[in-house]
Order: C-alpha cells, then structure tokens, then sequence
C-alpha cells in the first residue's frame, strides 16, 4: 500500500467547520434514554415485605423497616450512594413495586444527607425519624456539669 | 570508557504510559533495551475472597467490576459457570443478547485501545477521533441497558435487557456509522507513514514465541496463532452466528493494529446477523438460589483473549471459590520478551500493544520463603506473621 503524510488532516480541516462533539452541561441537557437507569423508585402500596431486594442487593443499599408487618407499614430506606444501579432489586421484586428512574439522575451533592432517601406514608416517616430522634437522643445529649 | 554496571530505567508504579499502576524496570544499554521485568498487584481488590462471602446473586456484580471495560464477559463467563452447575441453561434470546452486548463491548474495548496505542505513538488526532466515534457504541449501550460502563444485562439464567424494533433500527443505524468510520481509520494506520515508523516491525513476536509464553487474544492472532473462544469452544450464541477467526502473519505492532480493526468489522457483522435472527421467547429461566455441589469451569473470548473461570459450589448460596484468570495476565510474559533489543522510547507503545489491564491482573500472590522452594500455604502465611510481629514489638 502508498505510504502518505497527513492521513487525518481532512478530518480536522473538516471539523473546523462543524458544531463541537461535546455538550455545554448543565446548560444543555440531552434527555435520558427510557432505560436508563437513574434513582431507585418504590411504590409502598404493592409491597409485601418479603426482603428480596434487601438480599439480593449486592452493595446494601437498601434498608426496609418494617413498622407494622400485619398492616404492611413499611419504611425504605434507600442509600444512593452505596447504590451500583445494576437493577438486580428490580428483576427480584415480585411485585413489581421498584424501577429505576430515567428522570431524577442528577444525584451529585455536596452533602451526605441527599443520599438518604426515605420511601413510604409521609406519617409513617415521621413516625420513623422521630423514633430514631428519641432513640439517639441520649448520645447527642449536651453534657451538663 | 565502558563500564561494568548496568543502568536501569525504572517505569511506574505511578502512571506507567498507561493511567493504571504496574511497575517496569527496563535495564537498558545505551538506549537499546537489554532486559525487562514487570511487577503488578497495585490494585489488589481481594475480589475471589470477597465473592466467598456473598451470594451468587450478588457476585455476579462484584465480577462484573474486576474490569470496567470488559466487564460484560466477566459476568457472563461466571453466569455459564453457574448455569452449569445448576443444570441451568438460558433461552436462546438471552444467549442472543449475552452476544450481542459482547460484541457492542468489544467494539468500545477496541476503539478505547485504538485511541489509547495512537496516543502513546503520539499520534493524538487519531486518538481524539477514535474516542469521538467510540461515543456511538457508549450511547447504544446506554440506550440498550442503562448504563454507560458495567452494563450489568446479565442474571443467572438470562438477561434483564430485551431489544425492541426502535433499538435494534438505532443500532443498526450505529453499526453503518461506525463501519464507514472504523474503514477510515484502518486506511490511516496502514498507510500513514509517520505512524507506520512507530508500528511496523517495532515489537515483532513470531508464532513460535507467541505459542511458547502462552500470548492469547489478538496479541496472539496478529502472531498468527489461530486461537479464539468464540471459535474452538463456542458458549452462548455463537454456535449459532459462527465468528470468524481474524489472524496476521506478521506479528508486529501494525499486525496488532490490523486484526483488532478487522475484529471490529468482524463484531459488526456478527451484531447485524443476530439482530437480523434474533430468536423469540423468554429471557430468563428459573433458577435455584441453592447451587448443587460441584465444579466448573467456563472460558468466554474477552476483548483482550481468553478469560477463564473456576467456581465451586459446596451446595449453598453462596460459592466456596472462584479462581479468575484474565487475559492480560497471560500477555505480559510475552511482552516482557519482545522488549528486548528494542529502543526504551518504543516501550510505551510495546507495552500497549498488548491492551493491558493492569486492574484485571491482580488476581493472587503466590510466595515462597528465600531459603526454601515450597509455596507458603495460608498457615505458613499466618505463623510467619505472627513471628514477625512478635520481633517488630
């Protein structure tokens, strides 16, 4: 074969001419594709609690607390930060009551406390965090002398 | 005046060509390489020993993260090792589609290697494009499975991604793409004459020596060994779309280049050909949490050779050993070899000819006392740190 000089010089000559490859994020923003997958969503209605998704979820990233097992009141408690957003807890549910969202992605935060997402009945939170506030509420005590 | 001590260039650990660590001492005379030794085990993850303690379930993406490249076959090679034990076999469309985001793997693995080698031939233009069209297989990915890197499509006993007519015409779409520009960039590398200076005839292994340290993978190919997973063992669906085996006589770096560029063409074909016979049906089969006891084995062709796999299972749910041996592991022997009596300014590209990945080789360490010529078992490991903590305190 002609060995030639330059062999990629058109491409550039040609790229001169057209818009950049790249995107301007966050200013644009290319939709996500329908499988994507983003945070993790869970209906509490169709839930049974059978911890499946729990056992299964190889990065421990999902906590339910089980407040009433009769009533089936649940709290989950979803870690986003531990989460590898594989879908395993998706395919083990049976119940069809967990996806991964192509919506909500943009999940970067400064803190630690975005990535404690609580799931559930906004009293049975409220029941949940205040418990957790009593229980820890000996160790956060100010020391009187 | 001569002298009588050697001169050694020490390479890494930190940044050593590549952006992972490994550590080369090349011992050179003048500029001319007389020696080469290779230390790795930087990245250490105790991934075997961790996969002990989790169920299978949830190792199948502790695997998929020993290589974020290739990580696709990992969890497959593990997932057949399994389904065999089990007396599992997977429906034939989720065999199609285990292939099929192999293959699609194996275009972004051998695009990423194509920028990566054009860059330590200095020939950054061909880098900055290859990586620009390498974005089409990364979106179809994404489109396909959800994620950009560990694409996470496998389950025990099937998959968990299906195609739909509007994917499999935007793939097809891609694969067009990609061919016009895949054909581009093999007209570059084998015509160019600047980059032809770095590649042809620099870091030549012949078929004997390729046989002889055990090359595997396109580095063994590009020397003419025909030796491929996908072709002497088929596994998932390429019994029924054969591969064609891509091999070179030459066996130097332009040889290198040229199999994994046609290899690219070769993967096109074959996801056009199983988009086209995809089969109907279901995408999972049942599968016990509960493994019976046994063992096997399961090889599948990564991108970078052949990656092996032995899982035993003592009938619980959790595995008793996986022993994992990656394709880079077998290439370095080979490379170290080919150093020799080369220019300590072609090592960059000679050490990514091979397509390492130093994360994949960190499997295990074996050792052996100075004075004896018996491995130390995991009791000689314990006893000798006891012994040495009690002489440290």
């Amino acid at each position: 074969m002609r060995k030639r000089l330059g062999t990629m010089v058109s491409d550039v000559l040609r790229s001169v001419f057209k818009k950049p490859a790249t995107q301007l994020y966050p200013f644009e923003r290319k939709p996500a594709p329908v499988a994507f997958r983003g945070k993790l969503i869970w209906e509490p209605e169709k839930c049974a609690g059978c911890m499946l998704c729990v056992k299964d979820c190889p990065a421990n990233a999902i906590e339910l607390i089980v407040l009433d097992k009769v009533n089936k009141r649940f709290v989950m408690r979803y870690h986003a930060d531990r989460c590898i957003y594989c879908a395993q807890c998706v395919v083990s549910c049976r119940f069809k009551c967990l996806d991964l969202s192509d919506e909500e992605w943009e999940l970067a935060s400064t803190g630690k406390e975005p990535f404690t997402v609580y799931y559930g009945k906004e009293e049975d939170i409220a029941f949940l965090l205040e418990k957790m506030a009593r229980d820890n509420a000996g160790e956060n005590a100010s020391c009187e002398e | 005046m001569t002298s009588e001590r050697k001169f050694i260039v020490p390479i890494g650990p930190q940044h050593p060509a590549l952006k992972e660590p490994g550590h080369f001492e090349f011992t050179v005379d003048g500029e001319i390489v007389t020696d080469a030794s290779v230390r790795l085990g930087y990245v250490h993850r105790g991934i075997e020993k961790g996969a002990e303690e989790r169920s299978y379930i949830q190792d199948l993406y502790l695997f998929e993260r020993i290589c974020g490249i290739c990580s696709h076959v990992h969890a497959t090679a593990f997932a057949l090792g399994v389904e065999r034990l089990a007396g599992v076999e997977a429906p034939l469309r989720a065999q199609a589609i285990r292939s099929l985001v192999a293959e699609m793997e194996r275009i972004h693995s051998h695009m990423l290697w194509l920028g990566v080698a054009a860059h330590e031939g200095g020939f950054d233009t061909l880098f900055m494009y290859s990586w620009r069209d390498r974005e089409i297989v990364m979106d179809l990915l994404e489109a396909f499975t959800g994620n950009r890197v560990n694409y996470s499509v496998n389950l025990l006993g099937g998959v968990k991604c299906d195609v739909n007519e509007s994917l499999r015409d935007q793939i097809l779409r891609g694969m067009d793409q990609l061919e016009k520009r895949i054909q581009h960039y093999l007209n570059v590398v084998t015509t160019d004459r600047t980059f032809l200076a770095r590649t042809e005839g620099v870091g030549r292994m012949t078929r004997e020596q390729a046989d002889l340290f055990g090359a595997v993978g396109p580095t063994a190919r590009a020397s003419g060994v025909p030796r491929d997973v996908r072709v002497d063992a088929p596994y998932a669906y390429y019994s029924t779309v054969p591969v064609r085996l891509i091999t070179d006589e030459r066996g130097d770096l332009l040889a290198r280049f040229v199999v994994r560029i046609n290899e690219l063409f070769e993967a096109i074909r074959v996801i056009r050909e199983i988009l086209d016979h995809l089969p109907e049906g279901e995408l999972t089969a049942r599968m016990p949490r509960r493994i019976p006891a046994g063992e096997t084995i399961s090889r599948v062709e990564a991108p970078r050779g052949e990656l092996f796999y032995f899982v035993k299972s003592n009938g619980g749910e959790k595995p008793e050993r996986v022993k994992v041996r990656t394709p880079s592991l077998c290439n370095w022997g080979s490379v170290m070899q080919v150093a020799v009596g080369h220019k300590l300014a072609d090592m960059p590209m000679i050490l990514a000819g091979i397509d390492p990945c130093f994360s994949c080789n960190d499997r295990m360490v074996q050792l052996k006392r100075k004075d004896s010529q018996q491995w130390m078992s995991w009791e000689d490991l314990r006893q000798y740190g006891i012994e040495y903590y009690k002489k440290v305190l």
